[in-house]
């Protein structure tokens, strides 16, 4: 018993570790889904002209997303998931969309 | 009256020999038909589901042979107008940009990067060439899928890099002297577009895509996404529809020249498809030469696409997009596609085209 509590108390401490080693990716991991998300359905749809219903199945990941909107008039697309929220806007003929989160923190 | 027919024939055979080039929109060759064309079709075109997105997904295909368009068929959303994200083929299309700057003589090949991006200063011996054979020495991780903590390339797209992603690849710590290693990185493709800046200068720099490349090539609805701080995502993010990629295609396959000029000089072309000695078999799909991939021997190994003449060379993108140029056969091949498994080969198609296009 001694034993077991002295190897969970040592995983505990490598798991605390490795979260402290990798915690800017961590930290960063949840805006993945949402980001991606904005970014590419907005090119799908403003830069290589695609439909909507297209350009929804082609961001589509394992992961599900909580909210999207694309409002069609400023080009901009709100994407939510993991708890973080990503923006992405088209910008120009040459320029085309760039992400432009405002993270939800 | 036998001396004019003899004159009238010398003329059009004249014109039948002179070079082609397109101006507009390409010249039309005798369109390819027949079974090969077929057995070509069975294998790029299968049933398409939109839903389970399984399998092989080719969005265009598109034949040039000697300057005329012999094939050319759309599926999916994909129309001849639609600018399609090309992914990693930005890599060799900045190489290509760069190519122009180098005839301009605003670098050369053993110049240190840090000399046009001080961001870089850390790694001081990193030099042009060793980004263009993607050989940094810079610790990347290029996993996108498969590692999606780990990955540098999907931190540098979505997440902590994106803002400025040249700086975000300058903060990783080298794993190798530069020069030595080859390991792909869309970290060392970005440093390039950040080095270009200052090459070209700040003000040309915005419009040097389109100046330098796409408006001589008559490319006249090419679009390229920049970070927050305006540095083209060499990377990734080029969109062209495949009509105007196979212009690029057509400039590397007669090494460089666009009608009288030579845009790109005849040493950067062959630097380009001159293979890096630091290559190891099987670390990549094909073998890297400077930003474009090639169908060499190396390290041991036969050449990656046994099918194919062995000066084939191509420029290739996630999701099976893919320029080849095969200037033996006087053929430049578009693919673009929306494939999201490993099915598709660069092999199978190269070979069943090589048989469609049998005379």
């Amino acid at each position: 018993m001694k034993l077991l509590k002295r190897v969970l108390l040592l995983a505990l401490i490598v798991l605390l570790g490795w979260i402290w080693l990798e915690r800017e990716n961590l930290w960063a991991f949840p805006d993945i889904i949402s980001a991606y998300t904005a970014k590419e359905y907005c090119s799908c749809r403003y830069v290589m002209n695609n439909d909507a219903e297209y350009c929804r199945g082609y961001v589509k990941q394992w992961l599900p997303t909580s909210r999207f909107s694309d409002d069609s008039a400023s080009k901009t697309i709100t994407v939510s998931g993991m708890g973080r929220s990503n923006r992405a806007q088209w910008l120009s003929e040459r320029q085309g969309c760039r992400l432009n989160p405002q993270v939800n923190r | 009256m036998r001396k004019s027919l003899s004159l009238f024939l010398l003329l059009i055979s004249f014109t039948v020999q002179a070079e082609q080039w397109p101006g507009e929109q390409w010249p039309t060759g005798a369109k390819i038909s027949g079974a090969a064309v077929e057995a070509l079709e069975t294998y790029a075109f299968p049933p398409r589901d939109d839903t389970t997105r399984q399998g092989i997904r080719t969005d265009a295909l598109l034949i040039i042979r000697d300057s005329q368009l012999i094939y050319e068929r759309y599926a999916g959303p994909t129309r001849a107008e639609t600018p399609h994200l090309t992914w990693s083929i930005s890599k060799s299309l900045m190489a290509t940009v760069l190519g122009v700057a180098y005839g301009e003589d605003l670098f050369k090949l053993d110049d240190p990067v840090s000399k046009f991006y001080p961001a870089l200063e850390k790694h001081p011996a990193i030099t042009v060439a060793d980004l263009l054979h993607w050989a940094s020495g810079l610790d990347w991780q290029e996993d996108y899928e498969y590692a999606p903590l780990k990955s540098s390339v999907v931190a540098m797209l979505y997440t902590r890099g994106h803002r400025d992603m040249p700086a975000f690849t300058a903060n990783h710590d080298a794993y190798a002297p530069p020069g030595q290693t080859f390991r792909y990185s869309s970290g060392d493709s970005n440093l390039l577009a950040a080095a270009l800046k200052n090459m070209v200068g700040p003000q040309r720099y915005p419009d040097y895509p389109w100046t330098a490349l796409f408006e001589p090539l008559g490319i006249r609805h090419a679009v390229w996404e920049t970070d927050a701080g305006g540095t083209f995502v060499a990377s990734s993010y080029a969109y062209l529809t495949a009509r105007d990629l196979a212009r690029v295609g057509l400039l590397m396959a007669r090494d460089g020249r666009w009608h009288d000029r030579q845009l790109l000089p005849k040493d950067w072309v062959a630097f380009n498809r001159t293979a890096f000695a630091g290559y190891k078999v099987h670390q990549d799909e094909a073998v890297p030469g400077g930003q474009w991939w090639l169908n060499r021997p190396a390290d041991g190994a036969a050449a990656p696409w046994p099918d194919a003449p062995p000066d084939t060379f191509a420029a290739l993108g996630h999701w099976g997009q893919a320029l080849y140029v095969i200037p033996s056969e006087k053929l430049v091949i578009v693919r673009y596609a929306d494939d999201r498994d490993g099915n598709y080969r660069h092999n199978e198609l190269l070979k069943r085209v090589l048989k469609a296009v049998q005379p």
